[in-house]
């Protein structure tokens, strides 16, 4: 059996999730939730008695992936699922060692588009990170754009407290959107311009608002996934000339759609744009 | 890493090598990036990414033995993919980056536009010297035979291998078949003179000529994958009565095909027997 002591166990099981493959972790006090989201999505909801959320990050593309001047690289590389087994494998040593419940937390869409439980609000509330300018990306102050799984235990951890500082805006952008009225993300995608993003600073150098057109950014960033195959499909049986379908059917496009919804890695979303001019996170991208 | 300390990329290498194998590679090696003249331009290690010096090769991830001894061919169908030796580059990258600050990027396993590879791995493993292209197509390695193979570009300056100067195809017991019947295990598994795929030739026990039918072995290698699924379609949709188009959604070959793209972890290639029958590596799939 394990130490008892919250400040022992919290440290070890950090240390643990860091060795396991994450790039940050913190825990949040499920209480957090209960002035952000609605009964049902709580995670006492999930897992009653919830005692700790543990949320790890993980960076997802290399550097290396950043820089590569075909775009394609990252779309069928960006990801690679390393937050989701360093999540199974604290949830395995909370029940094993402590004789605790563990779950992972669900994080995909079980009805509509929207998450039983949102990982953004998780990264936030444990600590990790802020919500920012460029379609609301919670950016850590040290890698910038994370990938996040959570886990949600009776086990009582030390939580962490939340970020006083907001990650978003860095000073570079307060100090371009003064002189220009354009942040780097938001001069990537601006929404008068056909794009997704606007927004704000205030005299503090604060968020004002900011304002993210998520059915237009969908459109651009999933370009080869569940969207461009439901898409494609419905042209696909809407055509009635057979040789046409046939063609469609076998098209350079489809069957991107098709191998983007296998498990064959490829990337969800095929747009990075307004991370990519993102300073946050910058200096952890710059290797030799 | 201290930045004063110059680094030694003998020992790096040596590095590199024994955390692919402990993360299970069965082989490693590296092929410099100014070595891929074979390939046609846009498909380098250099159009991945910029100022690239070296491709890491990894091998391993094939068939156990216990798989290829199964009577249920189907076995083969839904176990074995190179997803592992993927998932392992996937880390490697990222140990190149954290370990010695150069960028590294993973050659993504999909295609690009036009179903062709971003960087061809079979190219890349030759030159690495983990093995050598065989008469029925796939890179074999001397002791091992049939490997999946996964690959890296990165600036890191590494020592890298040469191309082996004996190829692991022919086998010694395929040249003197070859001279005795005018064919190999291979050939004569699937010739292609006789609606198979493979055909070709041995002069001075080396492969003089090669024929290998990609479309038709695609046609029998991928029954349950992308072009499968593609395939199901077509016909389902070319069919004018309901009741037997609904049918053929619900038939178990429509069925498997979408399972075969899902995470269900299907392999890509459902044929494996030009490999079943191939001496080279075979000691390895003998077991008790």
């Amino acid at each position: 059996m394990a130490d008892p002591e919250p400040v022992q166990q919290t440290r070890r099981i950090k240390e643990f999730a860091l060795a396991a493959g994450a790039d940050v972790v913190g825990i949040a006090d499920p209480r957090r939730w209960d002035e952000h989201v609605p009964e049902g999505c709580r995670p006492d909801d999930i897992l009653p008695r919830a005692a700790s959320v543990v949320v790890v990050g993980t960076r997802g593309p290399t550097a290396g992936a950043w820089r590569s001047p075909d775009h394609r690289v990252m779309e069928v590389n960006g990801y690679d699922f390393r937050n989701d087994a360093a999540i199974h494998r604290v949830a395995d040593l909370i029940e094993h060692d402590y004789d605790r419940y563990a779950i992972q937390a669900p994080g995909l869409p079980t009805a509509g588009h929207l998450p039983p439980f949102s990982m953004m609000l998780a990264a936030v509330l444990a600590g990790l990170g802020t919500r920012s300018l460029a379609a609301n990306i919670i950016l850590n102050p040290k890698y910038g754009l994370l990938y996040y799984s959570a886990c949600i235990t009776t086990l009582e951890l030390e939580p962490d407290p939340m970020l006083e500082q907001d990650v978003c805006p860095h000073r570079m952008c307060v100090e371009s959107y003064r002189r220009f009225g354009k942040t780097p993300c938001l001069a990537a995608c601006p929404v008068e311009e056909g794009g997704c993003l606007d927004g704000s600073i205030d005299a503090d150098g604060r968020i004002d608002h900011s304002y993210y057109d998520r059915e237009r950014c969908v459109s651009r960033a999933m370009n080869f996934g569940i969207n461009s195959f439901q898409k494609a499909l419905a042209d696909i049986v809407a055509e009635a000339d057979a040789e046409r379908r046939d063609t469609m059917i076998h098209s350079d496009f489809f069957s991107r759609s098709c191998s983007a919804i296998t498990h064959y890695k490829e990337s969800v979303a095929q747009c990075f744009e307004c991370m990519r001019v993102c300073p946050i996170g910058r200096a952890e991208r710059k290797l030799q | 890493m201290s930045a004063a300390r110059p680094l030694d990329f003998d020992a790096a290498r040596a590095d590199l090598d024994a955390t692919a194998r402990r993360s299970g590679a069965l082989l490693t090696g590296v092929a410099a990036a100014d070595a891929f003249d074979a390939a046609p331009e846009g498909r380098r290690p250099g159009d991945v990414l910029p100022r690239a010096r070296s491709v890491f090769v990894l091998g391993g991830a094939q068939p156990r033995a216990g798989d290829w001894a199964s009577p249920n061919y189907q076995h083969m169908e839904v176990t074995t993919t190179s997803d592992r030796i993927q998932t392992i580059a996937l880390k490697m990258a990222h140990v190149i980056e954290d370990r010695y600050g150069y960028y590294a990027v993973c050659v993504p396993p999909g295609v690009d536009r036009g179903q062709q590879p971003f960087v061809s791995i079979a190219l890349a493993a030759e030159l690495a010297g983990c093995g050598s292209r065989s008469l029925a197509g796939p890179v074999l390695h001397h002791e091992y035979g049939f490997m999946y193979y996964a690959a890296i570009v990165t600036t890191l300056p590494l020592p890298a291998n040469r191309p082996l100067d004996a190829p692991a195809c022919p086998a010694p017991e395929c040249v003197d078949m070859y001279a005795e019947a005018g064919t190999t295990p291979c050939l004569k598994a699937c010739p292609i003179e006789d609606g198979g795929c493979l055909g070709g030739r041995i002069e001075d026990a080396r492969v003089a000529e090669r024929r290998y039918d990609a479309a038709r072995c695609a046609t029998r290698v991928q029954n349950y994958w992308v072009p499968g699924f593609q395939h199901a379609l077509k016909e389902t949709l070319k069919e004018p009565d309901p009741e037997k188009q609904k049918m053929m959604l619900f038939s178990s070959l429509f069925t498997r095909t979408l399972w075969s793209m899902t995470y269900s972890n299907v392999s890509q290639g459902q044929c494996a027997e030009c490999m079943r029958v191939c001496p080279v590596g075979s000691a390895r799939r003998r077991k008790q």
